[in-house]
């Protein structure tokens, strides 16, 4: 039987793994002290009450909902005239003392001797969401049409804060792994024309996720619970290895024919299929055995379609776990 | 149609934001009749624009100009319009549940009602059932209320207010249409909704429907 790291490489080179990967097994994650300042608060809920990030984002994560969300309107918007960017936004700090750092660095150290996953970074929010944080959607979009050259200057120093972010990150973690949050779209579409999406995001991912790797990083993972099939192509040329959270509205199993193993989908298994008040180990089983007939085993990690490893309904990311290992051992 | 119209029209579907105003001052000192550019050179061009977003060739930068230039040109418009609250098609109450802080579905919901010529009333997002129940109450001439629910989490608070508007006094004369990430057409007959669409365009269609203009 591979180590998961070897099926893993098996499963993304297009060789022979035994078996599927399952789900989120390869990436242990580790909060570092300059994703926690910026995305505060991250995981669990607050209640009604409003935080403020670290850039200076009115965020809300009340109880129940399965993710925080940023407040926007009057008194609450960083951003509202892209022009102004330079005058108004000021990035969440880099410079921590090396004190919040000792953590961190004990968690990469602990899940690198062990040997079994990578040591895996988060970054969130990505780029695009990170400039929808500070000005709201609504004004986001409609300013890539009005204001291209101010939305580029916006994103250009997003980006660099990424670059350094990681930069800081590698030093005190030597992490293998980056997984990157940033929804592209909706359920049936991706945000932006794939055009106007290479214009504005190709070149500054691509300097992210290389920097990363010329930092020693192996694996790029980016999340993006969402239509995004017509952005592959980009995806590909970004550097992303593993999209995380593609939706079954991709049809992943003509993008595994299409694009082989340049890229591979994790994903499949939708949410809002499964992770759902009323499920049932019955629902959760069958749902998972019909996606995996159909999708395949190529470039394909059977996965929830949720961001992070866990599932909003306790037992359903469990059920899910143990039908993809008893599906495994009939199709491999 | 006029060069004049067509160009209000064109305005609308190029994006001209930052044209629009003097574009619609230019067909107004042509002597063309006001409702005839809502009607058939904003609404006209907005249906086009609703259409290609539903088939995925127009995408939500380009929808979102559009309807803001609309807005736009609608301002320039209003002093001029005959009938004025009349020259609506109709009215609808809009917002998301309890719960949900998603906005820019039912942003885009309401930006295509509008688009289709009706007054909308947005209530705003994370909406308790009873500011819905208010706004039914207190607008006795709106007869359709539009609801976005985009998380499994707040399935449970769609299924409320639809069990809420039904059971209230004006439970009978509204039509209740839900929408949004995770709603399925099944899900929506389960609790009884009068309607339910995948996309923004498709709603704006349904609502007409249920004004008797579809």
């Amino acid at each position: 039987m591979l180590s998961i790291k070897d099926n893993l490489e098996e499963t993304l080179k297009g060789g022979s793994p035994d078996r599927y990967v399952n789900q989120w097994e390869y990436m242990d994650l580790v909060i570092d002290p300059i994703f926690a300042t910026s995305f505060v608060p991250y995981f669990t809920p607050v209640g009604p009450e409003y935080y403020k990030n670290g850039w200076g984002v009115t965020i809300t994560f009340p109880e129940g909902a399965p993710g925080s969300h940023p407040v926007h309107g009057p008194g609450y918007t960083v951003l509202e005239d892209v022009t102004q960017w330079e005058n108004i936004v000021k990035p969440s700090p880099l410079d921590l003392p090396d004190e919040a750092w000792k953590d961190v660095e004990k968690a990469a150290k602990d899940i690198r001797d062990k040997g079994e996953k990578h040591v895996s970074l988060i970054m969130a929010q990505g780029v695009f969401e990170r400039v929808h944080y500070l000005m709201g959607m609504e004004n986001a979009m409609v300013s890539y049409m009005i204001e291209p050259e101010a939305m580029h200057g916006l994103i250009d120093m997003i980006t660099e804060w990424e670059i350094e972010s990681i930069t800081r990150n590698m030093e005190h973690t030597e992490a293998t792994l980056l997984f990157h949050h940033d929804d592209w779209g909706t359920g049936t579409n991706s945000f932006l024309d794939p055009e106007v999406f290479r214009e504005f995001y190709y070149e500054p991912y691509k300097k992210i996720y290389s920097h990363f790797k010329e930092m020693g990083g192996e694996l790029v993972v980016h999340h993006s619970d969402s239509y995004a099939a017509n952005l592959v192509p980009t995806m590909i040329d970004m550097g992303i290895d593993i999209w995380q959270g593609a939706i079954d509205a991709n049809n992943l199993q003509d993008l595994a024919k299409t694009y082989g193993n340049k890229i591979a989908y994790m994903g499949g298994i939708d949410d809002a299929i499964v992770d759902v008040p009323d499920w049932t180990p019955e629902l959760v089983r069958n749902y998972v055995r019909a996606q995996c007939d159909k999708i395949g085993t190529s470039s394909f990690i059977p996965c929830l379609t949720h961001g992070l490893n866990f599932s909003i309904f306790p037992g359903v990311f469990d059920e899910i776990t143990k039908t993809i290992d008893e599906v495994s051992k009939e199709k491999f | 149609m006029s060069g004049e119209l067509e160009s209000v029209k064109a305005a609308i579907t190029a994006y001209k934001f930052k044209d629009i105003e003097g574009i619609v001052k230019n067909a107004l000192d042509a002597g063309v009749d006001p409702n005839d550019i809502l009607n058939n050179g904003m609404i006209t061009a907005m249906t086009e624009i609703g259409e290609g977003f539903k088939e995925n060739r127009i995408f939500m930068p380009q929808m979102l100009v559009a309807a803001k230039t609309m807005q736009k040109g609608v301002d320039v418009l209003k002093p001029y319009l005959k009938g004025g609250e009349a020259a609506y098609c109709g009215k609808i109450i809009i917002g998301s549940v309890l719960g949900d802080v998603h906005d820019i579905g039912k942003n885009l919901v309401a930006m295509m009602c509008e688009g289709a010529g009706m007054q909308v009333t947005d209530l705003g997002a994370d909406v308790p059932a009873e500011r819905f129940l208010d706004a039914i109450a207190s607008n006795q001439d709106i007869g359709i209320v539009a609801c976005s629910s985009s998380m499994t989490t707040t399935r449970e608070a769609t299924k409320k207010l639809a069990e809420a508007i039904k059971s209230s006094k004006d439970g009978a004369r509204v039509k209740f249409m839900v929408g949004g990430a995770t709603m399925t057409q099944e899900f929506a007959d389960e609790i009884g909704a009068d309607g339910y669409t995948a996309d923004a365009t498709s709603a704006s269609k349904m609502a007409k429907g249920f004004m008797g203009g579809a």
